[in-house]
């Protein structure tokens, strides 16, 4: 049977579909956010049933996940992204007991026990230098672009220091260290280190591994390291980091299908 | 009992109002219309809020936010008006035990920011005097000392200093400078007695040195003399003595209303009405005796919905421990819309809720009692009462919900936290609720639904 998730996030929508038959994603998608978040899903929607080959009522049972979940009204229901990201990463990783999630608005740490029910979890959305809009802030203050910026981390030999708790007087910060000289790769490294300092501190003590990291910013080479370096504690990126929740969204729509709660 | 229970908003209680009083409702002197608390006084959040729909909650709101008057009016019929601030319980019970005196609690005024949605303007007031946003809302009392459109000024102004919120310690102290005068007491930190150190048992399952309660106790004597001084009359262990004796009726109260309403196999009175029912331990809200009815009002209502099978919300709701009040009311609302309810609470006045020993010198309780006070003691023994009503209450999770600006423990919520995961296993989250939480709803909400999905999936083994 054919399940679809939907993960309408901040900065993006992502929609996965999931055929428990096989155990495998039929096909995956992902759209910028916007206004209209229905709309993008739905058309998001639409390409993934048509690149999979597959029609509207084929598809048994949908949820909605993400900051977005409650615009998605053709979907059968909601579930919050904790619950779907560690379904998910559970899926294609099962021996995660610790899976950190950095979005685009908030980051996540989320406790995982013996099969992949989520223990507890710590969330951060009133800070933006946990998240990846600071290094979205980055790209745009360098006028550059999220694979670039990536690019660049990765030939640092001595991040900067970034001593400010919030991003926009890091932003200032960031400035000054250009002016003064500092190479490029070794302010975004900065930066990268600064975010992996700040979910650390709301990871706090029950960080157990094998620890996993998705959302999209998992996807940035040295981030990963990063957070290995501050968790002092080995950091595995999760497989397909961006469509974690919205695969565990159509694990869960398929475990309501079977009539699990 | 009245109707069936259930929550309406403002509008749905206006013609409830209106049905009640076709069928006869009998009000106190302050009864009247929620509305006219919106109209009158600009308390607009109640607009956004959902009440149960029993005359006894009406009775409980109309008391709350009529407070004001109460206090004008016994400054008019001559009555002495002592601000207590800071202890969160004990002072009032003195204060109370005297005739013609009449206790309130001005770092109440923290509320007053969140019920007008800000209309007040006190916090922007409380800023132009020195005291910003860095700081607890408790800052808010400033400007409402000064303009006097709140609480009448107090003929006497009690403050315990030391092992308190240092926030609130700042504020007291700009408002001395405000000219203010304060009468100070000291609250030394609560520890474990040392090995070969005399030591009391205080309520709550505490210890503490005999030294520290005896410190204590000099200091109440010295705040019952000026409380006397103010009175006109000696306040002794006679007095005091019936004064605990009052002041555990509406523990006993609020102790049967608790456990009621905590174990019963859903809830019968809404998370919001419980909130403000307990606060009314701290200060009786000025009114001591009209306290009792308040509370008995509310244990019948309670009592018989429990008898008919009745509830608020369904069986199938998450049991929620919730720790610290919230800035904005509307908070508790929002945990039942979303599938939760309250089981258990530390609202930091547990010291209020506890009976006052009545086997002891009235001073010589009254200083255990104080010294029980959670904020002045470790968050470890804080916690470990949490864990205790948790596992009574049987928890499911628990909540710890923070003001911005207020801190009377930096690590409060990760001690907390650590503790509970380690001694239950039960999830738990820190939530931040600023004074009016509009624009946080749909996060708070989503923090609040993971935390019930959880919950819900731990009761599958």
């Amino acid at each position: 049977m054919i399940y679809a998730g939907i993960d309408a996030g901040s900065r993006s929508i992502k929609a996965v579909l999931f055929d428990t038959g096989s155990s495998q994603i039929l096909a995956s998608g992902l759209a910028d956010q916007g206004v209209e978040q229905e709309r993008l899903a739905t058309e998001l929607f639409k390409k993934l049933l048509k690149e999979a080959g597959l029609e509207r009522s084929q598809v048994s049972g949908m949820v909605a996940t993400g900051y977005g979940r409650n615009a998605i009204r053709f979907a059968d229901t909601t579930i919050t992204e904790i619950t779907c990201h560690a379904r998910g990463v559970h899926r294609l990783a099962p021996d995660a007991r610790t899976v950190i999630e950095i979005g685009g608005q908030d980051s996540k740490v989320i406790s995982l026990e013996d099969g992949g029910r989520v223990r507890d979890f710590a969330m951060n959305d009133r800070c933006a230098a946990g998240t990846g809009r600071f290094l979205e802030m980055v790209a745009t203050r360098l006028d550059m672009n999220w694979e670039k910026l990536s690019e660049l981390a990765s030939q640092s030999t001595k991040p900067a220091i970034i001593s400010n708790m919030c991003v926009v007087f890091a932003e200032t910060e960031i400035i000054g260290l250009l002016a003064s000289g500092k190479p490029l790769p070794d302010v975004v490294a900065g930066v990268q280190n600064s975010i992996a300092t700040r979910v650390s501190a709301l990871a706090g003590r029950f960080v157990l591994p094998p620890i996993y990291f998705t959302g999209g910013v998992a996807l940035q080479t040295g981030m990963a390291r990063a957070l290995e370096e501050v968790l002092a504690c080995p950091v595995r990126v999760s497989p397909q980091p961006q469509f974690t929740g919205a695969l565990g969204a159509a694990v869960l729509a398929s475990e309501r299908g079977k009539g699990k709660p | 009992m009245n109707a069936a229970p259930r929550k309406l908003n403002l509008d749905e209680w206006d013609e409830h109002y209106e049905q009640l009083c076709h069928d006869g409702l009998r009000e106190p002197c302050y009864g009247g219309s929620l509305r006219r608390h919106v109209v009158r006084e600009k308390d607009f959040r109640l607009q956004q809020l959902q009440f149960d729909n029993s005359p006894a909650a009406l009775r409980l709101w109309n008391f709350l936010l009529t407070e004001n008057a109460r206090l004008h009016q016994a400054r008019a019929n001559g009555d002495k008006i002592v601000g207590t601030m800071k202890d969160l319980g004990t002072v009032p019970v003195m204060a109370f035990s005297l005739p013609g005196v009449r206790a309130f609690y001005p770092d109440g005024a923290w509320w007053t920011p969140c019920l007008m949605e800000c209309s007040d303007k006190l916090l922007q007031q409380a800023e132009a005097m020195g005291v910003d946003a860095s700081f607890c809302p408790v800052r808010a009392m400033l400007p409402a000392f000064e303009n006097g459109e709140h609480f009448p000024k107090p003929d006497l102004l009690i403050c315990s200093t030391g092992a308190v919120c240092d926030d609130f310690s700042a504020i007291a102290q700009r408002l001395e400078h405000l000219g203010h005068s304060i009468f100070w007491w000291e609250m030394p930190r609560r520890r474990q007695p040392a090995a070969s150190e005399n030591f009391c048992s205080l309520p709550g399952n505490l210890i503490a040195p005999k030294i520290q309660v005896d410190c204590v106790r000099t200091e109440l004597q010295r705040v019952g003399q000026a409380l006397g001084e103010l009175a006109g009359k000696t306040l002794d262990d006679d007095c005091l003595a019936a004064g605990i004796r009052t002041a555990n009726q509406v523990r006993r109260l609020l102790a049967a209303l608790r456990e009621i309403v905590y174990s019963a196999p859903a809830a019968p009175l809404p998370a919001l009405e419980m909130l403000v029912a307990e606060m009314l331990a701290i200060h009786f809200c000025s009114d001591r005796e009209e306290t009792i009815t308040v509370l008995g009002g509310l244990l019948a209502e309670v009592q018989a919905r429990v008898r008919q099978n009745q509830f608020i919300i369904s069986t199938d709701a998450v049991r929620v421990f919730w720790v610290n009040p919230v800035a904005d009311l509307r908070a508790m609302n929002l945990l039942e819309e979303l599938g939760g309810r309250i089981c258990g609470s530390d609202y930091m006045f547990t010291h209020a809720l506890d009976l006052i020993p009545e086997n002891l010198p009235p001073l010589e309780a009254l200083a255990r009692t104080a010294l029980a006070d959670p904020m002045v003691g470790p968050t470890a023994d804080r916690a470990a009462r949490i864990v205790r009503e948790c596992l009574a209450g049987h928890a499911e999770a628990v909540v710890v919900s923070r003001i911005p600006g207020a801190s009377h423990c930096a690590r409060e919520g990760e001690i907390i936290r650590e503790i509970v995961r380690q001694q239950i296993g039960i999830p738990v989250i820190e939530l931040e609720i600023p004074p009016v939480c509009d624009a946080m709803l749909p996060n708070l909400g989503s923090r609040l639904q993971a935390l019930f999905e959880t919950a819900r999936a731990r009761r599958i083994k």
